[in-house]
């Protein structure tokens, strides 16, 4: 993930949600993927603010992939506002996959 | 509360009920053509001007090569060409007069009445191609994107419509004088057309966009890309020049050379793709793909045997075989591969992607049966390689040992195709 939140317990628990979201194509979870950017808490609002990315802009799971980062998201922070802010700057590469991600893959 | 997703970044994808039909059609398809293939081993022997073989090869080259790539376009479109497709209209027009055309033309060939069934076959194929050429080319100049990926598609859409349009005047030609010579002499422009324009221009596409992104590859080679584009059209674009000037045989190497090394450039750019994959295990769908490659080369040689032995009395068969290797070969090669690359996904976005998280989903390989497809692979390179063998034998027993293999190898594609279709999500 390129930036941390400004709630380190919070986001423990928003990344564990995420390790659990994967793409159904690659086997991978979304944060050793690469495609988590950021995780905002505001807490004032309860607003949560996730950007991410998706390996293509056209990816045909983005559907399925941003669902599957809302419900997890909600399910940890009920009556929160969450928000999936999509973005495509910087792309994906495979810079962006974690050491754990390549290992994996079996990089 | 509940969750939105904000931004402008996530595009719709193409609706699986534009996509699946053309993948039945052509799963029907290759099981028709496998069939007849069975039924007329003989025509391996004989002059490809023959009715059995046209109506063979117009059943494997439209209903069966043709449709699934019409198919899968519609679908990987958007992601070749980074923007949405034009019009789902379209794409249903496309369908259904391809879908109507293309028996006509094939019962016209096989029965060899070349008036109004091939006429009107012909008519409704060309047709559903403009619906189709109009729909690329939209969504292109709508994308504004013109990147490679996106000149290799409309590029091969257009030779597309030649070959159709050049098919139909053929047609007609039969029945009254419109070109100075007789349609078999412009048969092998006809074909080349296809197989050169439509077919490989549009699977080196395709393939080196969708190869690199299922290996996870770091590679990537624009340039390489822009000179396989410049030398497959150069090749396609001599030899139509020095067949309707006669040139002779010795000219034809200049475009084979021509075509050589644009192919041999693509081997080596799914091999550095392959070389510097992130992802290391390569799954079953893939192999297949990538011996599809291989494939490619294999029509080269059986040209340059037929260049070489022209005009001695192998040439028919060795023109059968050139023909066999492209359409029963790589073509053939490269879809059962891909098919159980990109169906599964189709199928599975339709029946999970908004119930993602509502239990534990199945990942899309899940929704075909690996054994059936690894029987089909196995049945299929048999049947590849004990074709080619009786060819070269000229060996009818071996011959329809072969095609046992093929019918196998489609039933087994077939039944694989109906499992995805009919899967159920066992989750609410």
């Amino acid at each position: 993930m390129n930036e941390v939140t400004n709630d380190s317990i919070k986001l423990n628990i928003a990344l564990s949600d995420l390790y659990n979201v994967y793409d159904p194509e690659i086997g991978l979870n979304v944060v050793d993927l690469g495609l988590i950017y950021k995780v905002i808490f505001e807490e004032a609002t309860q607003r949560l603010d996730c950007e991410m990315t998706l390996t293509t802009q056209f990816c045909p799971m983005g559907e399925s992939i941003t669902n599957d980062v809302i419900q997890s998201l909600t399910k940890s922070f009920p009556g929160w506002d969450i928000n999936v802010n999509l973005t495509f700057e910087p792309a994906w590469d495979y810079t962006k996959i974690s050491p754990e991600g390549q290992e994996f893959l079996g990089h | 509360m509940i969750g939105s997703l904000v931004g402008n970044g996530l595009q719709q994808t193409t609706s699986y009920k534009v996509v699946i039909p053309f993948y039945v059609y052509a799963a029907v398809s290759l099981l028709i053509g496998t069939i007849l293939l069975f039924f007329h081993t003989d025509i391996a022997h004989q002059h490809y001007f023959h009715p059995y073989t046209l109506a063979i090869t117009h059943t494997i080259a439209l209903g069966w090569g043709t449709m699934i790539i019409f198919g899968a376009s519609h679908q990987l479109l958007p992601v070749l060409v980074e923007g949405k497709l034009d019009s789902n209209l379209l794409a249903y027009l496309t369908f259904i007069f391809a879908a109507i055309g293309i028996p006509f033309l094939v019962a016209g060939f096989y029965m060899f009445q070349m008036g109004w069934l091939v006429q009107f076959g012909a008519i409704l194929i060309n047709i559903a191609v403009i619906c189709y050429l109009t729909n690329v080319i939209m969504s292109i100049y709508n994308s504004k994107k013109y990147n490679i990926h996106a000149w290799f598609i409309a590029t091969a859409s257009l030779w597309l419509f030649s070959t159709t349009f050049f098919g139909l005047l053929l047609v007609f030609n039969f029945t009254r004088s419109i070109l100075p010579k007789d349609s078999v002499a412009y048969l092998t422009i006809h074909a080349h057309l296809g197989i050169v324009g439509w077919f490989l221009l549009l699977v080196i596409g395709v393939g080196s966009r969708l190869i690199p992104m299922f290996l996870i590859s770091k590679y990537t080679n624009d340039k390489t890309l822009w000179q396989i584009f410049i030398l497959i059209n150069l090749s396609l674009v001599g030899f139509i020049i020095f067949k309707l000037m006669n040139c002779p045989t010795t000219y034809y190497y200049i475009v084979l050379a021509l075509g050589l090394i644009g192919i041999a450039l693509f081997g080596n750019f799914c091999r550095m793709a392959h070389k510097v994959r992130i992802r290391k295990s390569v799954d079953e769908q893939m192999k297949v793909s990538l011996l599809s490659v291989l494939q490619m080369l294999i029509p080269i040689v059986v040209l340059l045997i037929v260049i070489m032995l022209f005009p001695s009395k192998k040439y028919a068969d060795m023109s059968i075989l050139y023909g066999f290797c492209i359409f029963f070969g790589w073509l053939t090669a490269i879809i059962l591969g891909m098919t159980f690359k990109t169906l599964p996904f189709i199928v599975w976005n339709k029946e999970y992607s908004k119930k993602a998280h509502a239990g534990r989903t199945p990942v899309p390989k899940d929704l075909f049966n690996e054994n059936i497809f690894n029987g089909m692979t196995l049945a299929y390179i048999f049947g590849f390689i004990l074709f080619v063998i009786g060819i070269i034998l000229s060996l009818n027993i071996v011959l329809k040992i072969a095609t046992i293999a093929l019918v196998l190898a489609a039933s087994l594609y077939v039944s694989n195709i109906i499992i995805i279709l009919l899967h159920k999500p066992n989750i609410k």
